[in-house]
């Protein structure tokens, strides 16, 4: 998807960050172009999630910046919705369904009247229509994942950062919600970018796939996937690119683990 | 579940009339002389009596009505004061050693200095059960506020959430909790403290009719006294049960069990 000369919507411009002495990112050069989805994955302790926060503006880089649409970004903004690995924790659990997700139309001033129809609209999207009045609770996990999605779509955002949003859930419920993801950034049109330590999840996604190597975090591979869409569980799954991909990150993580 | 809760009611029935039969044993064979100890059916003639005419009717509601208003002074200063301190680290390096010194104070030490101070009036009343029911509610905003779960504040961080949206919205009713569980505690408190006001103070209440009647050495009157104290006691406390199980209607069976609320 992304072709030379198409201006990127977000850009990470040598971006580094530090905790006191130690270096967590550094000399991080991403451009990410509008629509795309973009998957990180890396061992652990490689800053995929940091890089996750630097991008939504809830920590400030220690170096370089990040330009979206053409503009300094300079802490978190509407249009930038975040999805939580954890959504038990994400969740208001006082808050029913329908009011997690007015949460962050009343955060916005959303027009009172105009807002039991978009929360309705997005309860359907998400496949919650009948569960408005449900608890976090009360809900599957898998149902309380879709719940924070649709909060986060709430926001019309232009990019929707994801951070190992279907790590906890069952094999089955997250190829559901994979495929959900992709019909959903098909309609929003939202760039994606998605944090995951799952290999196949992470090609079966994406537009490419960004390796980072730990101790500091950097970028070490940038993976494209030519895989065509509509993708499908089985047959993307089965096909000898994806194989082939598959091998590669495999190789790839394994590498860095040393 | 449900035949579990309907034997559990039927025993505690069974415990509550055996008592009284303990107790109309007790002033049976006089083990207590009555003018200590009355029979439960002269207790209950002195209480329908003083309701009826009046004068225990009127005592009864004047406590409850200062108990009640107390406490929602307390409430309000409680979670207001804590709302601030809870959220400001300046506030709370200020104000936290003084809030500290204050709290052990016995509330009823304070009657003397308030009689002094604003003589023996309603004021006075309920500025003790305010002052006394008021810590409570003001540490458990407090702790409720500084235990917010931190992701929550990621989530208030990404929608671009004010100080003031974010107590409102999240820190607030996620400290409800806890809140809940001191104003349960404060109801106590607040009646304890209208109750000693009144024998100190003089004024019309069941705290003044206890002590006349203890005087008088009319124990019929001084029980039926205390048993509408716990009435109030118990029937205050039913509904701040059935006020805390609805407003912590989202919590999971599990949770609502540990907190002995289902």
């Amino acid at each position: 998807m992304t072709q030379i000369g198409q201006t990127a919507q977000m850009r990470l411009e040598g971006v580094s960050l530090s905790y006191g002495a130690k270096l967590v990112l550094s000399d991080i050069n991403l451009d990410i172009a509008r629509g795309e989805i973009v998957s990180v994955v890396g061992p652990s302790g490689c800053g995929k999630t940091t890089s996750l926060r630097v991008l939504a503006g809830l920590v400030s880089p220690s170096g370089g910046r990040i330009v979206y649409e053409g503009t300094p970004l300079s802490g978190p903004r509407r249009d930038i919705a975040i999805v939580f690995q954890d959504y038990g924790k994400a969740l208001l659990p006082w808050r029913t369904a329908y009011q997690n997700i007015s949460l962050a139309l009343e955060t916005m001033g959303t027009d009172k009247s105009e807002r039991p129809d978009r929360i309705h609209a997005l309860l359907k999207l998400i496949g919650l229509g009948n569960h408005a009045d449900k608890f976090p609770s009360q809900m599957s996990g898998g149902m309380q994942q879709r719940l924070q999605i649709a909060r986060a779509l709430a926001q019309e955002p232009s990019v929707l950062l994801m951070d190992e949003p279907f790590g906890a859930l069952d094999a089955m419920t997250r190829q559901t919600l994979q495929d959900e993801l992709l019909t959903l950034s098909t309609k929003t049109g939202a760039t994606i970018y998605f944090v995951t330590h799952d290999l196949e999840e992470a090609v079966y996604l994406s537009d490419r796939v960004v390796g980072l190597l730990p101790n500091p975090g950097r970028v070490g591979r940038i993976f494209d996937v030519n895989l065509p869409r509509p993708r499908d569980q089985l047959t993307t799954r089965e096909s000898p690119e994806f194989l082939h991909l598959r091998h590669e990150l495999y190789q790839f993580v394994k590498g860095a683990e040393q | 579940m449900t035949l579990a809760r309907t034997i559990g009611f039927i025993a505690s029935l069974a415990v509550a009339i055996l008592f009284i039969f303990l107790w109309h044993l007790v002033t049976l064979y006089k083990l207590v002389p009555p003018v200590f100890l009355p029979p439960p059916m002269k207790t209950y003639d002195a209480l329908v009596q003083g309701l009826a005419s009046g004068p225990l009717l009127k005592a009864s509601l004047a406590t409850l009505q200062r108990m009640l208003l107390g406490w929602l002074l307390a409430c309000v200063a409680g979670v207001g004061i804590g709302a601030l301190v809870g959220t400001s680290p300046v506030l709370m390096r200020y104000l936290g050693p003084t809030l500290e010194a204050f709290r052990p104070i016995p509330a009823s030490a304070l009657i003397p200095v308030l009689i002094a101070i604003v003589g023996l009036s309603e004021g006075m009343i309920l500025s003790v059960i305010a002052f006394g029911a008021l810590w409570p509610m003001l540490l458990a905003t407090i702790h409720g506020l500084q235990s917010v779960e931190p992701l929550l504040y990621d989530v208030a961080g990404a929608l671009r959430m004010n100080m003031a949206t974010i107590i409102s919205k999240i820190g607030l009713p996620s400290a409800v909790p806890d809140i809940l569980a001191a104003m349960r505690l404060s109801l106590t408190i607040a009646l304890i403290l209208a109750t000693v006001c009144e024998m100190l103070s003089g004024n019309t209440g069941l705290g003044q009719w206890l002590l006349y009647s203890a005087r008088q050495f009319s124990s019929a009157n001084l029980f039926a006294g205390i048993l509408i104290l716990g009435v109030f006691g118990y029937l205050t406390n039913a509904l701040m049960t059935v006020a805390e199980r609805h407003l912590l209607r989202w919590k999971s069976p599990h949770e609502a069990n540990r907190a002995g609320i289902a």
